[in-house]
């Protein structure tokens, strides 16, 4: 099989890869970039005055960003709300759907907190109006009123919802939502990059053997035979 | 673990305890303690963002005007950020509340806010304006006026983002004449306007409807748009069909297809067309306000243009939208009413989309549509039925005479808002043409006794249309149901028809009755009802030299008539030649001189069937009509540029000639 692929050894990969000519600042753009989007405000400034970069958006709006994000990952929904509003009232306003599941994860939480009185006044007041308004989140609704049917609800099948992983997910949206508002990407370019590196390589598999990357962190060249 | 018992209880007391909760912070915003009203404010602004169901009862319990007062009186920055949200939010997607907020008189307070040295005032302030803008109920803009130009100019050229995109949204919102559109292109708006387009997101999409705005069937416009840089902002909206935000590739095509509408040449590459069309028809798959958007906008770029209709079908339009309606989940009306009349332009002219369309058993929720509560969506159901029914196969097939369909069409003749009426009669004069058996579901359910009813309607289109349709009910009708409309109608009913002040009710009158005595001797006494009423009043029609449309349907009533009994032939020449005659000249020697040659057609008609050679009466009849210089004018028109005209003329002339004419 691999005899009818064509050869390439390191010397050559390595004389192409060099002749390849990436220009430093892009390189730091991308780098930014995936720390302003990720949120990593400190490593963005740090950055900012080492490689004199400049950031797509004011780093402070970071710090509110992530600082809601942090609420909606504590469990603090309703202080995430007060905070999006702050920072932009339309935010919330005229996305019905992200607003939604801020409030069905307000509900999480206090299902979570056992304050069961509370929760079912929050569906009623707040939740069932939206419900009555859209069909799919009527059907959200009524799984996550499900939790309290359940004795055990660690062990139901409804649980997801009371997983640390639905509070991400919600936190994710809240942030990517804030992102939009500002004219920015909601994911940062270079894991789609190393993506497209890993894809090209599995292209490339079928017509040739040559020196793979293939542990991503150190980027390290490896010949198949090696 | 809770129980039921307990579900109940508190369900009850959650709706009490909200409003105690509500009243509570409405009675704070007008504390005289700064800080508990800016936590009041903050408080309601948090509670009504997303939220309608709040909105409206701060609405009831009269937060608006507290809040203004609230904007009016303090000089505090964090009370002025604060109170504008919360108006803006008041204002957003919620048509009461817009109402509320500018009968509170904050306009005049957000404008103020614009010019303050703090950013947060400055992008508060623009961001309500803007959400007011959004609203149709939003004030007019003057543009004529100086200092408002000079004001709107002032908003486009600022640094803020919120503020130059509320520039854009007020012309996307209150330029609405080609006055405007001028004044606003002379000021040098789209200069302005295109450097918007590399702004931030809310610049850009603001900027896209406004520039949809200027430029909507403003030729001139477009063309000062196009020649900009030389085409290169086109590129840039054409780019922006692709981009990676829903509402950006939506707001760029319907830019794109009010340019296309207003100036179709610089639409001549086929592959723009036809990504266009591929564009709208993935955004309606959006579930949001794009998709519904995209809709509409997909069945303004196909309507009355063959070859787009041809590319959208070939894009698998028809399955496409077929399928978003049959997904069962509640759509919003705006985004059925553009499906359907997406669907309809789509069956106005191809035979194939009307096959195809049909072939997806869609008709129940076709009928479906016909109940709907919001009357935009049950008009475009109608014109959908209306133009799938122009399948003449599909017709003859008795697709759309069943009780299942016919009851909710003859239902919606009865509807309260007169454009629903209009389409339901065009789509109605369509499928009754497939009425060849007597016993129909329509004439069951009383359609023939609304249309009628509908003939005397206030509204000329009503009117027109409901005649229109009953001209195709009699068409080729057995006598049966033609007596059964004409008991309903009277000679009385037909004069006033026939008689209408409008000449296009007129003319569908006169075709209708053209119908009503086509055929049998039978069918031609209903116009010798009471002394002959009907066929006096159009005699009375044609001689005062009334339009061209008009009098062809009178003609061929004359026509009609005059292929009957010698009794019949008489009567007609009555008309023809009336004692005494008023007029030295006779309005058929007119007729035979028009431009029309469907009117020369139908006149002659008339002259052949009055002395067709069978009747006794038949020489008298053409000597009369020699005398009065009929038969000679007909003589100069042997070479009639009409092939049609001139055979009937031949006709007539030999048989002249058997009188001993030459």
């Amino acid at each position: 099989m691999a005899t009818s692929k064509k050869v390439i050894t390191r010397d050559e990969w390595e004389k192409k890869l060099n002749a390849v000519k990436l220009r430093k600042e892009d390189m730091n753009t991308l780098v930014m970039n995936f720390l302003v989007t990720e949120g990593f405000v400190e490593a963005a400034d740090k950055f900012q005055r080492e490689s004199g970069t400049k950031p797509e958006i004011d780093l402070a709006t970071i710090t509110d960003r992530m600082a809601v994000k942090k609420a909606v990952q504590n469990g603090n929904v309703e202080d995430a709300i007060e905070k999006v509003n702050d920072l932009n009232p339309e935010i919330l306003d005229t996305n019905p759907e992200l607003f939604f599941h801020l409030q069905q994860q307000r509900l999480i939480e206090l299902i979570r907190q056992g304050k069961t009185e509370e929760a079912l006044e929050f569906a009623q007041e707040e939740l069932a109006p939206r419900g009555e308004e859209n069909q799919a989140f009527l059907q959200e609704l009524e799984k996550t009123v499900a939790l309290l049917v359940f004795e055990d609800a660690s062990n139901c099948p409804v649980k997801d919802l009371l997983d640390i992983s639905h509070r991400l997910k919600t936190a994710s949206e809240v942030n990517a939502a804030i992102l939009t508002s500002q004219s920015h990407e909601k994911d940062p370019k270079l894991p789609s990059l190393l993506k497209m590196l890993i894809w090209a390589q599995n292209q490339l598999d079928e017509k040739a053997v040559y020196p793979h990357i293939n542990d991503l962190s150190t980027g390290q060249l490896k010949t198949p035979s090696e | 673990m809770p129980t039921t018992t307990s579900t109940s209880s508190s369900f009850s007391s959650a709706a009490s305890s909200s409003g105690n909760r509500q009243a509570d912070v409405f009675s704070r915003l007008a504390s005289s303690d700064p800080e508990v009203k800016l936590k009041a404010l903050r408080e309601v602004k948090n509670q009504i963002i997303g939220n309608r169901t709040k909105k409206l009862s701060f609405l009831k319990l009269g937060a608006v005007p507290a809040i203004a007062s609230a904007l009016s009186d303090s000089e505090c920055n964090s009370i002025l950020v604060q109170s504008a949200a919360a108006l803006g939010s008041f204002a957003c997607g919620f048509e009461a509340g817009v109402q509320a907020v500018l009968d509170a008189g904050v306009f005049p307070l957000l404008l103020r806010l614009l010019t303050s040295s703090d950013e947060k005032v400055v992008d508060a302030g623009a961001r309500s304006l803007r959400m007011i803008f959004q609203s149709n109920q939003a004030p007019k803009y003057d543009f004529l006026q100086e200092k408002n130009m000079k004001f709107l100019f002032s908003l486009l050229n600022s640094e803020n983002e919120n503020v130059s995109g509320l520039g854009a949204s007020i012309i996307a919102h209150a330029c609405g004449t080609t006055v405007q559109q001028q004044v606003l292109c002379d000021a040098g708006v789209l200069e302005k306007l295109v450097i918007l387009l590399d702004g931030s997101l809310s610049q850009r999409e603001a900027c896209l409807e406004s520039l949809a705005t200027v430029l909507k069937n403003n030729p001139e416009a477009v063309s000062r748009f196009v020649g900009l840089e030389a085409g290169r902002y086109l590129s840039s909206v054409t780019e922006l069909t692709k981009d990676r935000y829903p509402r950006t590739r939506l707001l760029s095509c319907l830019c794109l297809v009010v340019i296309y509408n207003t100036s179709p040449s610089y639409f001549l590459n086929m592959g723009t067309k036809s990504s266009l069309v591929t564009t709208l028809l993935e955004l309606l798959n959006d579930h949001g306000q794009s998709g519904d958007d995209a809709a509409l906008g997909l069945s303004s770029l196909i309507a009355e243009k063959e070859d787009l209709q041809k590319l959208a079908y070939e894009a698998n339009a028809i399955k496409n939208i077929v399928d978003i309606l049959k997904t069962g989940s509640e759509l919003h009306p705006k985004r059925l009413q553009g499906l359907f009349l997406s669907l309809a332009e789509l069956c106005s002219k191809l035979e194939d989309c009307r096959c195809s369309f049909l072939s997806l058993e869609m008709l129940d929720l076709l009928v479906n549509a016909l109940r709907h509560k919001n009357a935009d969506v049950r008009t475009a159901a109608c014109i959908c039925f209306r133009n799938a029914a122009r399948s003449v196969k599909n017709l003859s097939a008795g697709r759309f005479t069943n009780d299942h369909v016919m009851l909710p069409l003859v239902q919606l003749l009865h509807d309260p808002s007169s454009s629903v009426e209009v389409a339901v009669l065009g789509a109605l004069s369509n499928i009754v043409l497939d009425f060849s058996s007597p016993k129909s579901t329509f004439i069951e359910y009383g359609g023939i006794k609304q249309l009628i009813e509908l003939s005397k309607s206030m509204d000329p289109n009503a009117r027109c249309s409901a005649l229109r349709a009953l001209r195709n009910l009699m068409f080729l009708a057995d006598n049966k149901r033609k007596e059964l409309f004409y008991s309903e109608v009277k000679a009385q009913g037909f004069v006033s028809l026939i008689s209408d002040p409008e000449p296009t009710v007129q003319e569908q009158a006169l075709a209708l009755l053209r119908n009503l005595v086509d055929g049998c001797i039978n069918s031609i006494e209903f116009v010798f009802d009471e002394d002959g009423l009907i066929l006096d009043t159009v005699g009375k029609q044609l001689r005062k030299s009334p339009q061209a449309h008009m009098a062809i349907q009178g003609m061929y009533v004359l026509t009609n008539v005059a292929s009957g009994t010698e009794l019949h032939k008489e009567a007609v020449m009555q008309q023809l030649f009336p004692q005494p005659q008023a007029e030295s000249n006779n309005f058929m020697l007119k007729f035979l001189q028009s431009h029309e040659s469907q009117l020369r057609s139908a006149t002659v008609w008339t002259i052949i069937n009055l002395i067709s050679p069978s009747s006794p009466g038949a020489h008298d009849r053409h000597v009369k009509l020699r005398d009065e210089g009929i038969i000679p004018q007909l003589k100069n028109m042997v070479n009639d540029a009409c092939l049609d005209v001139k055979i009937r003329i031949r006709t007539v002339l030999s048989q002249s000639m058997s009188f001993g004419d030459n």
